[in-house]
């Protein structure tokens, strides 16, 4: 099938951004991109009966890197349990792979695998700047998918010394010219100077006003300065936030307070789920989805992604490593710890969230009561925080518990009662999300989040990026094998079949910055410093 | 011709990847390495390397040999494809698609480490990367190796003698301990040395742990030292525990348990303290093909392609099923010096196509040798240093082919056979 042209006959439409959900059109493709028309000759794919939407974006996935492999290598026996062989390809001179599955697939397996299930665009949520590099060759051998990654920053030394000496300003040029040299896409916190404290000592953040090294330093600090530096360079997403006390029993009173801290500022806060959290340390754990959510309902500002736990295998994963250090000493399970030098942390653990467990069972409630109480799908988006609250493949069972109440009931019932009793899903949230609140949840909402103009709608000159589904009342089912996935205008996936697997773009921003910055930088890498200044970009710098 | 200066160039004559080498070129050859230890000044020589392209013991044109590569393979019945070391991550993938699209077995000298990813899968690990070392270590524990020897600069660049942001003083901010295990000392410049002999050393290691989760105290020597170490790790803040994750240089076998035992008792120091294992490993981006065979297969080393999926054999490798005759055919792609000579050895018994820096020099005598550059003097791309960070190459010459290009081809001319 050509690449140039094809219309997509006859199907429902969902494309919320641009007002249409449902209606019966056409969608035309040339050179990739979505056009008006076509001459009527053109090549045709009959979707009559299909719901058409735009190609899915996951806005928080990890996928590819240092930490992603070491996780990878972790989990030999979840990839000899989930054999993938290579698929068969149309272009007899394409190179199929084979590859392994589980929480972690290989790379390749990661690619065919997302475009599979319909999804197009993969932002890969949390890279060491130092290793970016590994990432990117990573993302190479990811087929299919565009893919940016998010640079990670808030426990760098450099930035903690700028905002000791109160230099705002270089610690802007300084964050643009590291995402920059890591080929980036946004700005990534994760709990804000607490892993600077694990790598000093042992220790955590317990709050906003913590002191970090000096009492000038503090996650609020942090965190305010790096959302500013976000506005001021005009990146297309705002600082992407994973905030302290992830996990924590009452640490929603961290996350709203976080919130505050950055009032009036544009943030996203991402897998808001583990971050809602009632009850207090130590002693007991409730929800606390309805308080955080109507926080976020009532400021604008604000956006989010769910991290939705899915009962089944998952890898905890992140560069919060003293969270992970605290449920490996819990759980007793293996664990991997990586100190990133000058920069972040890395901590891992196979983990499993069972439907009998109490806290797991709470988890799973949590997030689907953030869901159901969102006021604002373009602004609640969905996300599992592959893997951490499970596979991006538990997608589909996830569509199905927000659009079908009986089988969520259903569901609700199964689980281990002694901490959703009381809370606002076990009282009964009557909602139902729509094909099109799926379609704003899983691409919509998430491109425009992101600033990805040309992804997640279907308008003139969108990227081509289309998924066709076959219309099955169980949405599960539906969202799991997609009949076609088209991709920048190449049918991809044909008859449920995978049968194309183009190498995907890589998406990222080159703010400005006042180039003096590299000069007090070279300085500082000379001194501290064990990869070479002139080394550490993973991508060419412009002049 | 006028001599020029690559600066920052990387080097991989270990595994410590010191990526601040000034290699000086005078016409066609290096003339210096400048920042360069002894290891990397004979790794990087003056850069000359043969430019041979053979079949069958005759020089052939490279179409030639490529042809012939190409028909040997696809008529293998149980091929190998090696990752010998010397070749940048771009050939370590280029190479692992060869492997996946014959059914090969692929496996490289990472099986010679095996015993510690095995720990590893089973436990995890508690690690830094290097520079990290640098930044916090109060302790550092030299576990029966003098990186000094196999690692020169280890101490000068990361573990001992830099400042760090705890270490203002550097090597006056750290407290070195030796433990010689047997012959395997540990570092000379140490502030204390303690003696264990190899028969005792996974049980001082299990003491040691058991020690620090506050289970036991002893009488008895081993006890002693073990409960001594033990205390003074425990009141650190920040303790390198630093081994040597490849085969001694003695020929001593490592006890099975050991690559075990230091994970459990670095795991088990972060609690009281912080505590990050070491596991020194040699150069020619070697643990470039184990991060590279982990990302496109799930699996590390001694990855089978047979059943048409990857199938994880880590005790049925290379060294294995060349030993038992049952590989036919071997593809390898790297420096032949850096293949450990069992795998050597056997290379010489099969069919062997050789892509790599110095094949037509190989002791094996390959069917098919084409030679290339070498990953960091004559090509460039990505290397990682022995703590998983990548790192760029910086090719001071040019070489007579590169790896991965001729490692493409072949992979062009295998899918072509099939179609």
């Amino acid at each position: 099938m050509s690449k140039a042209r094809l219309r997509i006959a006859g199907g429902a439409v969902y494309d919320p951004a641009n007002g249409t959900e449902g209606a019966v059109r056409d969608v035309c493709i040339e050179d990739g991109r979505i056009v008006a028309e076509l001459p009527r000759e053109a090549p045709k794919l009959d979707a009559r009966g299909m719901v058409v939407m735009p190609g899915g974006v996951d806005i928080h996935s990890h996928i590819a890197g240092s930490s992603v492999n070491h996780g990878r290598r972790l989990l030999p026996e979840e990839h000899a349990a989930d054999p993938a062989p290579a698929p068969r390809l149309a272009d007899p001179d394409a190179t199929p792979r084979s590859g392994t599955g589980g929480t972690i697939p290989s790379s390749f397996t990661t690619g065919y695998r997302y475009a599979g299930l319909g999804y197009t665009t993969a932002m890969e949520a949390a890279v060491a700047p130092l290793a970016a590099r590994h990432a990117h060759c990573e993302l190479d051998d990811t087929p299919i998918i565009d893919a940016g990654l998010f640079a990670l920053l808030g426990n760098d030394d450099y930035l903690l010394r700028q905002i000791a000496a109160g230099e705002a300003a270089r610690a802007r040029d300084y964050a643009a010219w590291v995402l920059s040299a890591a080929g980036g896409y946004a700005i990534k916190i994760v709990n804000p100077g607490g892993v600077e404290r694990w790598k000093a000592g042992g220790r955590n953040v317990t709050g906003l006003d913590d002191a970090v090294g000096t009492d000038a330093v503090t996650p609020r600090r942090i965190l305010e300065t790096l959302a500013d530096a976000a506005t001021a360079l005009e990146l297309p997403h705002p600082v992407h936030i994973h905030c302290n006390n992830l996990g924590q029993a009452g640490n929603a009173a961290t996350t709203l307070e976080t919130m505050r801290a950055l009032a009036g500022r544009r943030a996203h806060f991402t897998h808001l789920q583990f971050h809602s959290y009632g009850g207090e340390r130590g002693k007991s754990w409730k929800s606390a989805a309805k308080e955080v959510i109507e926080h976020v309902n009532a400021h604008p500002e604000v956006s989010a992604d769910v991290g939705q736990v899915m009962f089944g295998p998952a890898t905890t994963l992140t560069a919060d490593a003293p969270v992970e250090y605290l449920l490996h000493a819990s759980s007793g399970k293996r664990w991997v710890n990586v100190d990133i030098e000058l920069e972040t942390g890395c901590g891992i653990v196979p983990y499993s969230y069972k439907e009998q467990a109490a806290v797991a069972a709470l988890q799973w409630a949590i997030g689907l009561e953030l869901f159901l109480l969102a006021q604002d799908p373009w602004r609640v988006v969905l996300s599992t925080d592959h893997p951490n609250g499970g596979s991006f493949l538990s997608y589909p069972e996830l569509i199905r518990l927000l659009m079908d109440r009986g089988y969520r009931d259903e569901r609700l019932k199964q689980v281990n009662q002694k901490l959703v009793a009381g809370s606002a899903l076990a009282d009964g949230l009557a909602r139902e999300y729509t094909l099109s609140e799926i379609a704003i949840v899983t691409r919509a909402g998430p491109a425009r989040l992101l600033g990805l103009s040309d992804k997640g709608h279907l308008g003139v000159g969108a990227d081509a990026d289309v998924t066709i589904y076959a219309n099955d009342p169980d949405r599960a089912k539906m969202f799991a094998t997609p009949r076609h996935v088209i991709k920048g205008g190449v049918v991809v996936v044909e008859e449920g079949q995978l049968r194309r697997a183009p190498t995907g773009r890589r998406l990222r921003v080159q703010p400005g910055y006042d180039r003096a910055v590299t000069r007090d930088l070279k300085l500082w890498f000379d001194g501290h410093a064990c990869v070479a200044f002139e080394n550490y970009p993973a991508v060419e710098l412009g002049a | 011709m006028t001599r020029r200066t690559v600066e920052h160039a990387t080097c991989l004559g270990c595994g410590c990847a010191c990526d601040d080498i000034a290699v000086v070129v005078d016409g066609d050859r290096i003339a210096e390495a400048r920042n360069s230890c002894p290891l990397g000044r004979a790794w990087f020589a003056d850069g000359s390397v043969p430019r041979e392209t053979r079949s069958s013991g005759k020089t052939v044109a490279p179409d030639v040999a490529l042809a012939d590569a190409a028909k040997l393979l696809g008529r293998a019945e149980r091929p190998l494809v090696y990752l010998a070391p010397d070749i940048s991550c771009e050939t370590q993938r280029a190479a692992v698609a060869v492997a996946d699209r014959l059914g090969a077995l692929l496996d490289s000298p990472t099986a010679e480490v095996a015993a510690g990813i095995l720990a590893s899968q089973r436990r995890g690990r508690a690690g830094a990367t290097l520079g990290e070392i640098r930044q916090r270590a109060d302790l550092v524990v030299f576990w029966g190796v003098d990186p000094a020897d196999r690692y020169p600069r280890y101490a000068s660049r990361y573990a001992v003698d830099p400042t760090g942001l705890q270490a203002p003083d550097g090597r006056h901010s750290r407290r070195v301990v030796a433990v010689d295990v047997g012959p395997s000392r540990g570092a000379a410049d140490a502030d204390e040395r303690v003696a264990i002999t190899p028969e005792d050393e996974v049980d001082a290691l299990a003491f040691m742990r058991a020690v620090v989760l506050g289970r036991v105290t002893g009488d008895g020597t081993v006890a002693r030292a073990a409960t001594g170490l033990a205390t003074q790790m425990m009141r650190a803040r920040y303790v390198a525990l630093v081994h040597d994750a490849e085969p001694s240089p003695h020929g001593l076998l490592h006890h099975p348990d050991r690559a075990e035992a230091l994970i459990a008792l670095a795991q088990a120091l972060n609690g009281p303290a912080r505590c990050a294992l070491s596991s020194l490993r040699a150069g020619g981006n070697r643990s470039g093909a184990d991060a590279v065979a982990t990302w496109q297969t799930g699996f590390p080393f001694a990855v089978d392609f047979a059943p048409g999926y990857p199938c994880y054999r880590p005790h049925a490798g290379a060294a294995v099923l060349l030993g038992r005759g049952e590989i036919d055919v071997a593809l390898l792609v790297g420096s032949p010096a850096g293949v450990p000579p069992a795998v050597a050895a056997a290379l010489g018994q099969v069919t062997t196509i050789a892509i790599g820096p110095r094949v037509s020099a190989a002791p094996f005598r390959p069917k098919v040798a084409i030679d290339t550059g070498v990953a960091g003097i004559h090509e460039g791309g990505i290397a990682f240093r022995m703590d998983d960070v990548p790192l760029p190459l910086r090719p001071a010459l040019s070489g007579p082919s590169v790896a991965a290009d001729v490692v493409r081809a072949l992979a062009a001319r295998l899918t072509k056979g099939q179609s």
